[in-house]
């Protein structure tokens, strides 16, 4: 994150320069005491305001090394999907389930099945995916990889959802939470 | 081009084609040099710990209880020998007092034991259970071995896949829970065989029960070539894109068909567990019967060349002894079941072999615990040399019927020759041998007759 600092200096109505008769120079010690005290704690006073550029926070497939437990695969995937935190009781028990098959890929794939089964999955409609797909992509993107396509993959992607007429944003959800890259962060 | 020159090089680019070799199509190189004995083989780790003494040795309280001086074969489903006829404790009701009948399979053919090959002592190489369950998949040594930990060496499952050519769904093995690290088995950390030629693993008691039924019971169908079709193809090419990264994942590898194979056969068992029609021994009130189950369910979905099923409810002897000669029982009951379900499946009767194997014993003398009856309870301790007998009980087209070997006192073979007998049954032996990990005096049972 990058800020610029812009500092505005102005002067203190309070501080201003003070002129003292020369016949009271009995008094003028304490009182240059005090205007020396006085000047002292006037200082022009230092306003720092700061502001913030927008940058654009995009990760890398690159930096993507650590796989992912099964309970952080099941929670981030719960999130994604239904856009609300799943139950630590419910990340418990699927973690079990997972440990009980031995192909791990075929537990996702049931996992997310069923949850695609659920009402309260939230998915883009087919229309709002067709009409603006690039979108749709980089929402998509967003959503599971953390991070924008590039053009080639935007590309990519776009031509296969035109050129497959059965393709849905379930679909593409699906293939995107069972990706390599979705299982490491 | 010359004749001559014709001649010589066409020998050459024929002989190179003939030396090179030939890629089958599960990706191994070469064909197993050995021939199948029979077409599957179950393999039962009689697990969790069984006293050499109230097994093959048929001394039920014997020689386990001071003061109950009454010997008998609990276990006569598979063992020849008479029942015990005091003190019953080890069958069903109030009190055990019922014994399971005999099935009718054994009344009709006889024992599992007269219908194959018995070795009476065989030589553990570990006193406890995970260290016994990796020298019996293994054949292997096992130092260095530790618990939460990956077989080291490659499995029985890495060497069928490898070197046998077997697909995924071909290998399997039936888990009787997660617990113990139970469900590291299935393929070994070795980079040279590892997740790729690993089993298809299940825990059944888990993956059927009721959050089974919350998170996986209700998958959504997907039409195969519609929806799954170009699904995959866009994670292959999310894939492709991840793996310039070195992010690649690897898997058991099952195909998509082997997948949807597996996922019917979920979708299947929810449904038979819903309608109480899993096929289960006719006794079926413990975790090592639900799960013997649920392999003959896999046997009967799959034929796979290999299932391993692992038992492990003797293991309450730590804290009971009258719970103790129940499982062991109840696990000869359901290993009796199995075999019988093999007999009445016309693709599995006749060309499926068993191989019947604790992963180790118990101490000769017992600890200070009490059960119900006031009799002791037995651990399985290092030190204890009762802790390292185990027997071997086989059947099947590769074995000889009515053969005992070995006795008492006088081992005959070791725990790791049980998994290289499967690989000689399935035709790879000289492949598993010469990998280079078996325990040096490994011999296949088959080799020792």
């Amino acid at each position: 994150m990058e800020a610029n600092e812009k500092v505005t200096m102005k002067n203190s109505d309070t501080c201003r320069d003070q002129k003292v008769p020369s016949g009271m120079i009995g008094s003028a010690a304490g009182a240059l005491a005090a205007v020396a005290v006085f000047m002292q704690a006037c200082k022009k006073e230092q306003v720092g305001l700061y502001e913030l550029n927008d940058l654009a926070l995009v990760g890398s497939a690159a930096d993507k090394n650590k796989l992912k437990t099964n309970q952080q695969f099941v929670s981030i995937l719960y999130t994604n999907l239904f856009q609300s935190g799943i139950a630590s009781s419910d990340v418990f028990e699927i973690d079990r389930l997972f440990q009980s098959i031995g192909d791990s890929e075929l537990s996702r794939e049931v996992l997310i099945s069923n949850f695609f089964n659920d009402s309260g999955v939230q998915l883009p409609a087919v229309a709002d995916m067709n009409n603006d797909p690039d979108a749709f992509i980089e929402e998509t993107y967003k959503r599971f990889f953390v991070r924008l396509p590039n053009e080639a993959e935007k590309t990519w992607i776009r031509n296969f959802i035109q050129s497959n007429p059965y393709m849905t944003p379930e679909l593409v959800y699906f293939a995107f939470a069972l990706s390599n890259e979705y299982q490491y962060y | 081009m010359k004749r001559r020159e014709f001649i010589k090089k066409t020998a050459l680019t024929t002989a190179g084609a003939l030396a090179a070799p030939y890629i089958l199509p599960s990706g191994r190189l070469f064909a197993p040099t050995g021939s199948r004995s029979s077409q599957h083989v179950v393999f039962v780790m009689f697990a969790g710990g069984v006293r050499h003494q109230e097994s093959v040795g048929m001394r039920y309280l014997e020689d386990s209880q001071v003061g109950d001086p009454y010997p008998g074969n609990i276990m006569y489903n598979m063992l020849t020998g008479d029942a015990p006829t005091m003190k019953i404790a080890y069958g069903t009701g109030e009190g055990g007092i019922n014994p399971i009948p005999q099935l009718s399979h054994f009344s009709q053919f006889g024992s599992l034991q007269s219908q194959g090959t018995l070795f009476n002592e065989v030589a553990s190489l570990s006193s406890g259970h995970f260290g016994g369950l990796n020298t019996l998949i293994q054949g292997a040594d096992i130092a260095g071995q530790g618990l939460k930990q990956r077989p080291l060496n490659p499995t029985i499952f890495e060497y069928l896949r490898r070197h046998g050519g077997y697909k995924a769904t071909d290998v399997w093995f039936v888990g009787n829970g997660i617990d113990g690290s139970t469900p590291l088995l299935n393929y070994s950390g070795n980079p040279d065989y590892g997740i790729k030629y690993g089993a298809n693993f299940i825990a059944p008691t888990v993956t059927f029960d009721a959050p089974g039924f919350q998170h996986f019971s209700n998958a959504k169908i997907y039409h195969p070539e519609n929806e799954l079709s170009p699904m995959y193809a866009m994670k292959a090419f999310l894939d492709n894109s991840f793996a310039q990264y070195g992010g690649a994942l690897n898997a058991i590898g099952n195909t998509e068909e082997e997948k949807q194979q597996i996922k019917a056969f979920m979708n299947l068992m929810y449904d038979k567990v819903q309608n109480g029609t899993i096929m289960l021994p006719p006794v079926f009130d413990n975790g090592d019967a639900i799960t013997v189950g649920f392999a003959a369910e896999v046997m009967k979905e799959f034929k796979p060349a290999f299932l391993c099923v692992n038992l492990s409810n003797v293991d309450v002897c730590h804290s009971n002894f009258t719970s103790y000669v129940q499982a062991m029982h109840r696990a000869d009951h359901s290993v009796g079941f199995l075999w019988d379900f093999i007999q009445s499946d016309p693709d599995l009767a006749g060309n499926t072999d068993i191989i019947c194997i604790p992963e180790c014993g118990r101490n000769s003398d017992p600890n200070s615990i009490l059960d119900e009856n006031s009799w002791r309870a037995y651990d399985h301790n290092g030190d204890d040399l009762n802790s390292y007998r185990v027997w071997s009980l086989m059947a099947g087209p590769s074995f000889q019927a009515g053969l005992s070997l070995g006795s008492e006192g006088s081992p005959l073979g070791m725990v790791t020759d049980a998994m290289l007998t499967a690989a000689d049954i399935l035709g790879i032996k000289n492949e598993v041998a010469g990998a280079g990990f078996l325990h040096p005096d490994t011999l296949s049972f088959l080799d020792r007759i």
